[in-house]
């Protein structure tokens, strides 16, 4: 009521009997008391004169209105007014917060009402509601204007912001509650940065996966300095470059990612007891690598790249045993080596190291090539293809070396920074066959990726795959002495993966060397 | 008509967006697709008159798929193969491509 400008008064009209054209008006009354600014307020009445206003002293007091209907502003419902529009809209806006309401938010004046923020609400069915979230954040989230507040402060008192307004889809800060096992890693490797330790256990911790950022300030870990009191002699004197040891036993692991390979310092790794199936090849870059215990996993054979490790790198002690290896008289073996007949006519026989007098030789160190299994090969699509396709296939095909498209594609993704981009809900939407293909890079890259055993180009789908079987037992009990003469040989099953057709053993040249591929690659 | 198809030498791809690439028979034929396209027993009309348009590619995608068959073609036989480089906003594309033509 207060917004209607109230009429002015008629004129005064002096009493006349000319027709006018305020005649048929002229029946109300005819003469209009005196009136002054303050007349109908009774606290402006003379009595009152001295007395101080009610409940504001002091207080100016004001007037809306035209001079002749003006009204005196409650002060107080105002203020009141006032409190109430301030928690609806705290006029702070969070830069970062990506609100759909944000977008939608009318402007001041535009006309809002109730169907509008239903109709906003409807309209976004696929946005998930977190409801508990929503009211967790929102002393700090930026409210929408309610209706009410848009609309005007003089329709009495403002109610609460009501709750549908507040429970916009949108995103809300997401705390990711981080797992009390990977809190107290986490706290354990700091714990070793700050104390300079260079033996990191993290045994026993129940993880499932290695945390991301986990293992990586690892690489920067320095020991202090011993010396602390004034006599120094020379025998304090000693090198500052850790010993790098990480101790991942006991957990639940069930894959290794690529910053676990980053760690090029890295000296003893222990892996027992966990739930891995396998070892990623990436585990090639732990070049400095001396001591790999892989024992109690679910491994069922190794990377290539161990073998590598133990020929270039310097690696003396790998324990593997007890896994559900592959076992040699079980597998399907397509060429012998090392009996140095193409069938051993006893296995038990022929898996014996020939007897020698002393000196030792080097075979009785090193590892012996014992066996290689049939190559598998793969389309262009990752999948197996049977024998009798194969042998349809041209020569020329089998022979190149030549990447396919799919797999350029891949490589090419995986050097970019496209998976770090791009969200999995973004990937989803593509093709089913590209899908699995993009999901397989990302684990090829998560894994720390891959390089072709024969020709080192990095590859994400393989194309061949053999299993290879060397005797690595005197590095299995970490180069404590040679084989005995006449020591039957426990081989161990390594796989190994071409990036193409090409890429595979040649099987004439291999008898009976030590790991001939290798050393002339290098 | 199929006689001179049989001996044609090159042959033509053509985009959705209408670029077309004359490249050699022989190196088209990297990919299955094209390959059982101009197959000349099959009768299709892309083996009779040497012409195939891929409604899916665009010309960028074509441009690079072409190179990609001439690298193909060029280092069947080598042993060192050099990379090979592809822009990362032309992946995705590729990897569809390379999919729909079997490469």
């Amino acid at each position: 009521m207060e917004n209607e400008i109230p009429l002015p008064p008629p004129p005064r009209r002096r009493k006349s009997h000319r027709p006018s054209r305020f005649d048929d008006r002229s029946s109300q009354p005819s003469s209009d008391p005196a009136l002054f600014s303050s007349d109908d307020i009774p606290a402006s009445s003379l009595e009152n004169y001295h007395a101080p206003a009610h409940g504001n002293t002091g207080r100016k007091r004001r007037y809306r209105g035209t001079w002749w209907g003006e009204t005196v502003l409650n002060p107080k419902r105002k203020r009141k007014d006032f409190k109430d529009k301030r928690f609806v809209d705290s006029g702070v806006w969070m830069g970062s917060d990506e609100s759909l309401v944000e977008s939608l938010l009318p402007s001041e004046d535009a006309p809002i009402s109730e169907d509008f923020f239903k109709n906003v609400r409807n309209s976004n069915p696929g946005v998930p509601k977190k409801e508990p979230e929503e009211v967790d954040a929102a002393p700090f989230a930026p409210a929408a204007p309610g209706p009410e507040s848009v609309l005007g402060m003089d329709r009495g008192p403002i109610s609460r912001p009501q709750p549908q307004v507040v429970a916009q889809p949108r995103v809300a800060f997401r705390r990711v509650v981080e797992s009390q096992e990977h809190q107290l890693a986490r706290a354990i490797v700091n714990d070793c940065l700050e104390k300079g330790q260079d033996s990191v256990d993290l045994s026993i911790g129940n993880m499932r996966e290695i945390p991301s950022g986990l293992l990586r300030p690892l690489q920067h870990l320095t020991k202090l300095p011993a010396i602390r009191e004034p006599p120094v002699t020379e025998d304090v004197y000693s090198s500052l470059e850790p010993f790098l040891r990480l101790f991942l036993a006991g957990n639940s692991l069930f894959k290794l990612s690529s910053e676990l390979f980053d760690l090029s310092s890295l000296k003893v790794l222990s892996l027992r007891n966990n739930k891995l199936t396998e070892i990623p090849p990436a585990i090639r870059r732990l070049t400095s690598l001396q001591d790999v215990n892989l024992s109690v996993n679910r491994l069922q054979y190794l990377p290539w790249d161990f073998l590598w490790l133990i020929r270039k790198g310097d690696l003396k002690h790998l324990i593997v045993r007890p896994n559900p290896l592959m076992q040699i008289d079980e597998a399907e073996i397509a060429h012998w080596h090392y009996p140095n007949t193409t069938t051993p006519e006893s296995l038990e026989e022929s898996l014996r190291l020939q007897e020698y007098d002393s000196p030792v030789p080097e075979e009785a160190w090193a590892p012996i090539h014992i066996a290689t299994g049939p190559i598998r090969h793969f389309n262009t699509d990752g999948y197996p293809i049977p024998e009798a396709q194969l042998n349809a296939t041209s020569s020329t095909e089998l022979k190149s070396n030549v990447p396919s498209l799919r797999e350029v594609s891949l490589v090419s993704l995986n050097k970019s920074n496209f998976f770090d981009l791009t969200p999995d809900s973004d990937i989803a939407d593509l093709p089913e066959l590209m899908l699995r293909l993009l999901r397989y890079a990302r684990e090829v890259r998560a894994a720390g990726g891959r390089c072709c055993s024969i020709c080192h180009r990095g590859f994400v789908l393989p194309r061949t795959e053999w299993i290879e079987w060397w005797d690595c037992s005197t590095y299995e009990n970490g180069l404590k002495g040679p084989r005995a003469s006449g020591e039957k040989l426990r081989p161990l099953p390594f796989k190994r993966l071409g990036c193409s057709w090409g890429c595979v053993p040649d099987m004439k040249s291999v008898e009976i060397t030590h790991l001939p591929d290798e050393a002339a690659s290098e | 008509m199929s006689s001179t198809a049989q001996t044609q030498e090159y042959v033509t791809l053509v985009s959705g967006d209408g670029f077309e690439f004359v490249v050699p028979r022989s190196t088209a034929c990297v990919s299955g697709t094209i390959r059982r396209m101009l197959d000349p027993s099959s009768n299709f009309s892309e083996a009779i008159t040497g012409r195939c348009v891929l409604e899916t590619l665009s010309g960028v995608v074509l441009e690079k798929v072409c190179e990609y068959f001439c690298y193909n073609q060029k280092n069947k036989e080598q042993a060192n193969v050099p990379d090979m480089d592809i822009p990362p906003e032309l992946c995705l594309e590729l990897l569809m491509a390379a999919d729909y033509l079997d490469t």
